[in-house]
């Protein structure tokens, strides 16, 4: 087989036993890999409660692994959010996805509980289980230290360990399996952290055609502004987007209330560069390195965890937002989540956190001190709490990333389509509505927006199986994808062909949601952002969403997707219907 | 989504490319939206039908250059291959189907072309594209496979010669449409350079709509941009220079702000160009005849086989440089930036042209016209010489 190892690990943590197992070729030809080999997997597991032992925590990488496609040292990870209650899927570059792939595996599937903290070592003879005692309670970036010189490591900090349902799962490399809480997940299994080091190289089909389709995509990136230009991605990292989307209009500010912040230019990318000078770094493999680093080897936040600890908690201190994030990363703790909780807290009370509450407000909220008591659930559970459910900017329970969906309505739409809450990722908007990728559309229109979502959120489905990053698609397309899959694969893959296997993993994940009760009432958005204007100026108007046209768009994805008006299944047989 | 179409294929019908009634734009949102003759419409829609894509296309060409193309190629070739920049890198090659194979199954096979490529020939029919998001994707990929075999045509016509009697008729018709040098509206002749921010906004947006009427450039390809002290200016990336109205960016010189991050593609050549040179505005389009000449090198025995980015000498077409370079961060701002200020133009290996304003926009587009007129004259002659 080229491209796959055909292998899944399977690692009982109850039993301290591990065991290798063939996948069948069935799967990865009509599921590829990371999300989708995953959402194939939890077939027998998407009804079993998220801290319950057996339910399982994935590991997952795709083809394009280890192979040197561009941007696709990449894996997901996945499990069932203990915040959405939705399967969950983080796509996280870097090289612990790198190295798991070396070691010969496709997929870890992690079950049970540990009796006492351990650490799992994987290496291409098998697995084997480390006392974890004395790590039990440090920070991330302590336990990353304490195994160094393993392998690749991901761990969770505290707020995995106390069971916070946005906790995150952190690699050594500076990315994370940053929303929904699979921290959590793994905190629940005393699994403190894993660590892989391997060296096969999977074999490529085609080398001479793999060639060619890599020089095509470098191609495409180098002539993609947003990715390689002087203002790009590689240039600023996320943070460029900071300034433009505060020229129009959709940053998300003092908790949805308004969307524009005059003091956003304090962390901006241009900010960011002369207050740290920092230089570029990224999935390892990946020409675009849209991260940085200080010169003492400290990450950089990225624009969401920027935006929500600045803008919609009303706080302009760049020392404060960088600290504050700082912390989420060493406690193992969402940032936007944490942000937009506190955010929520903050208009329940009456008063944004200030700067100076920042740092003693998250480690209360991890440890469950006062405040903490309210903030740990989330925003959802705090403002139901408070009686006012509808201050919680979320949907499925899952907090709002920093894009207005007032600015960008193709983007209020995907919020609520997307499987496991509001998460802007599914179907990536921002592309078209914002930046003008592969083509530009009208932001604050409807028209024609249920289709380019359903086909967005289809393709990127197949994007995070294959595994490669978002970021991509903003200068190559699935056509230079599919020739590239092909390629290493020698399996007949079409663009036409991926886009099918995005609807057969997305659907699926509706039918998991459909089954454990999720319909119309769950696929919808904050009453806020149909009844209050966002913050109009600079010739722009942000006029509230109109609940009418948006309904009519969210029915007409709905028959799209072959589902019925509470956007459930018509067909009651789905998983029958599918070829494996 | 109906107005969408109509736009459209009004535009189609504008940039003087189809033939009257020769035309259908379809679209996919709730139901299936066509707009054109029914039996492109009815081919156009089983094709939509059993591919992923919003919009789609179907046009046959006013000049004949696909069918023409087809007969001219091998009979086992199954692919244009453009060699111009703009189009190899965003289209790779183009699919070509031939008349005989349009049997019963045509949709089918024409859909399974158009999964993978975004816009394919077809024998007798024209030029068929998909939009995946959008009716402006569907017309802007065909506008670009037009540009691409315009190209290939004319560049192979002086390169392989007259092959048929329809080759020499079409010469004939194409001497006949461009006898004629294109000549500027008095309007932007006498353009005064902008003072207030309103008026370059207005400017840009005017300026761009004049090189889309003039037929300099297929409306989408192109950029344009002024700077005004610390201030560039600058049309955004994909956007229609004939309607450039909300689709300018201002961009700090210093890099002290991000918004330019949809700016053109070209960005760091326009920036580069201004250092150079000092100049006030700078024009870029992909006019055809230009296009087509900077690509026929003299040079016998060159080993080069990436001309079009790695040629290491300067060549001239009259007075305007030809140099190498790729979009983007490819190097094409590097090797545009020292060469353009001696002539005011400059020419990119199979890309298009750069042209200054040194102190108002109507000299840029003085200067493009006339290049494009040069190359034109220049064209015709070259294909005289080489028929006798
Ligand atoms: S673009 Fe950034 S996030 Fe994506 S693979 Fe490259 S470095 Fe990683
Ligand atoms: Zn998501
Ligand atoms: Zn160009």
């Amino acid at each position: 087989m080229f491209g796959w190892h055909g292998r899944l690990l399977q690692v009982d943590l109850s039993a301290g036993r591990a065991r290798t197992e063939s996948l069948p070729e069935e799967w990865l030809h009509h599921y590829l890999g990371g999300r989708g080999l995953a959402v194939r997997l939890f077939r027998d597991f998407f009804q079993i409660e998220p801290y319950s032992p057996e339910m399982p925590l994935l590991f997952a990488t795709g083809p394009l692994g280890a192979t040197a496609a561009p941007t696709a040292e990449r894996m997901a990870v996945v499990s069932r959010s203990p915040l959405t209650r939705t399967l969950y899927d983080c796509s996280v570059g870097g090289r612990f996805a790198q190295q798991l792939k070396c070691a010969g595996f496709d997929v870890v599937q992690i079950d049970g509980r540990a009796a006492v903290p351990m650490v799992l070592a994987i290496t291409p003879s098998g697995a084997e289980l480390l006392p974890a005692d004395s790590l039990w309670g440090s920070t991330v970036s302590t336990t990353i230290a304490a195994l160094n010189g393993r392998g690749s490591v991901v761990a969770i900090g505290p707020a995995g360990e106390h069971l916070v349902p946005f906790a995150t799962i952190v690699t050594d490399d500076g990315n994370a399996a940053d929303r929904g809480g699979l921290g959590a997940v793994m905190g629940s299994k005393r699994l403190k952290a894993v660590v892989v080091s391997g060296a096969k190289l999977p074999e490529i089909a085609d080398p001479a055609r793999f060639e060619r389709a890599h020089n095509d995509i470098l191609r495409l990136f180098r002539a993609a502004p947003v990715l390689f230009g002087e203002l790009g991605l590689g240039a600023y990292g996320t943070p460029t987007l900071v300034d433009l989307l505060a020229q129009r209009r959709m940053t998300p500010t003092e908790n949805f209330c308004k969307t524009f912040f005059a003091a956003a230019a304090n962390y901006s990318g241009p900010a960011l560069r002369a207050a740290c000078t920092p230089h570029k770094v990224g999935c390892c493999g990946c020409p675009v390195q849209c991260q940085k680093v200080t010169a003492d080897g400290a990450y950089l936040p990225g624009y969401e965890a920027l935006s929500h600890f600045g803008a919609l908690n009303n706080i302009g201190d760049l020392t404060a937002i960088i600290t504050a994030i700082r912390t989420c990363h060493e406690l193992g703790l969402d940032p936007v989540s944490a942000a937009a909780t506190l955010a929520t807290w903050g208009e329940v009370r009456g008063a944004f956190p200030t700067a100076a509450e920042l740092v003693p407000l998250l480690h209360d909220l991890v440890w469950r001190r006062g405040a903490g008591e309210q903030l740990c659930a989330g925003s959802r559970q705090l403002a139901l709490a408070a009686g006012k459910p509808q201050v919680s900017m979320s949907v499925k329970g899952l907090e709002l990333p920093a894009y207005d969906p007032r600015g960008a309505y193709g983007m209020a739409l995907a919020y609520c389509t997307n499987n496991h809450g509001g998460c802007h990722l599914g179907a990536y908007p921002l592309a078209h509505e914002i930046l003008r990728k592969p083509a530009p559309t009208d932001r604050f229109s409807f028209a024609g927006k249920a289709r380019m979502i359903k086909i967005a959120e289809d393709i990127n489905a197949a994007i995070d199986s294959l595994v490669a990053c978002k970021f991509a698609f903003l200068g190559a397309g699935i056509e230079e994808y599919a020739e590239l899959l092909a390629a290493v694969t020698g399996v007949d893959f079409t663009p036409e062909r991926l886009k099918e296997i995005g609807e057969r993993i997305y659907l699926t994940e509706r039918w998991y949601n459909d089954v454990n009760g999720f319909s119309v009432i769950d696929d919808c958005l904050p009453e806020r952002f149909f009844r209050e204007a966002g913050s109009s100026g600079d010739g722009i108007e942000v006029p509230p969403l109109d609940r009418a046209r948006f309904d009519e768009e969210l029915q007409k994805y709905y028959r799209m997707r072959g589902l019925d008006a509470h956007g459930r299944f018509v067909d009651r047989n789905f998983l029958v219907s599918l070829p494996c | 989504m109906l107005s969408q179409l109509d736009k459209y294929l009004g535009k189609l019908h504008r940039d003087a490319l189809v033939k009257p009634q020769r035309a259908a734009l379809l679209v996919k949102d709730d139901k299936l939206l066509a707009q054109g003759p029914a039996d492109l419409s009815s081919l156009g829609a089983a094709i939509l039908e059993r591919i992923n894509v919003l919009a789609l296309a179907i046009a046959e060409p006013l000049l004949p250059l696909t069918d023409l193309l087809i007969r001219r190629a091998a009979p086992d070739c199954r692919t244009l291959v453009p060699s111009d920049t703009e189009t190899r890198t965003f289209l790779h090659d183009i699919p070509l189907v031939r008349k005989t194979e349009l049997t019963t199954g045509a949709s089918a096979l024409l859909a399974d072309l158009l999964g993978s490529r975004k816009g394919i020939i077809v024998e007798g029919v024209g030029i068929v594209t998909t939009g995946a998001m959008t009716p402006e994707m569907a017309y802007i990929n065909w506008s670009s496979v037009w540009h691409a075999v315009f190209v290939k045509y004319l560049s192979d016509l002086l390169t392989t010669g007259i092959r048929s009697p329809d080759d020499e008729l079409m010469v004939a018709a194409l001497r006949e449409q461009y006898r004629r040098p294109i000549t500027l509206a008095d309007c932007c002749v006498r353009a005064t350079p902008p003072v207030e921010r309103s008026e370059i906004y207005a400017q840009i947006e005017r300026i761009g709509r004049c090189t889309v009427d003039l037929q300099l450039v297929d409306s989408a390809f192109g950029n344009i941009s002024w700077r005004d002290g610390g201030m560039i200016y600058i049309s955004q990336t994909g956007a229609s220079l004939d309607e450039l109205a909300g689709c300018i960016d201002p961009v700090p010189c210093d890099n002290s702000s991000t918004v330019g991050l949809t700016a053109s593609s070209e960005l760091l050549a326009h920036r580069r160009i201004y250092e150079a040179t000092g100049a006030r505005a700078i024009l870029h389009g992909h006019p055809k005849f230009a296009v087509v000449l900077s690509m026929l090198c003299a040079e016998t025995g060159c080993e080069n086989i990436d001309c079009w980015k790695d040629c290491p000498r300067i060549r001239f077409l009259a007075t305007t440089p030809i140099v190498p370079g790729e979009i983007g961060a490819g190097g094409l701002a590097d090797k545009v930036a020292p060469v353009i200020g001696a002539a005011g133009t400059a020419l990119v290996y199979g890309h298009g042209v750069f042209t200054l304003g040194r102190e108002h926009f109507g000299e840029a587009l003085e200067r493009l016209v006339a290049v494009e007129n040069w190359c034109r004259q220049e064209y015709f002659r070259r294909l005289v010489v080489r028929m006798t």
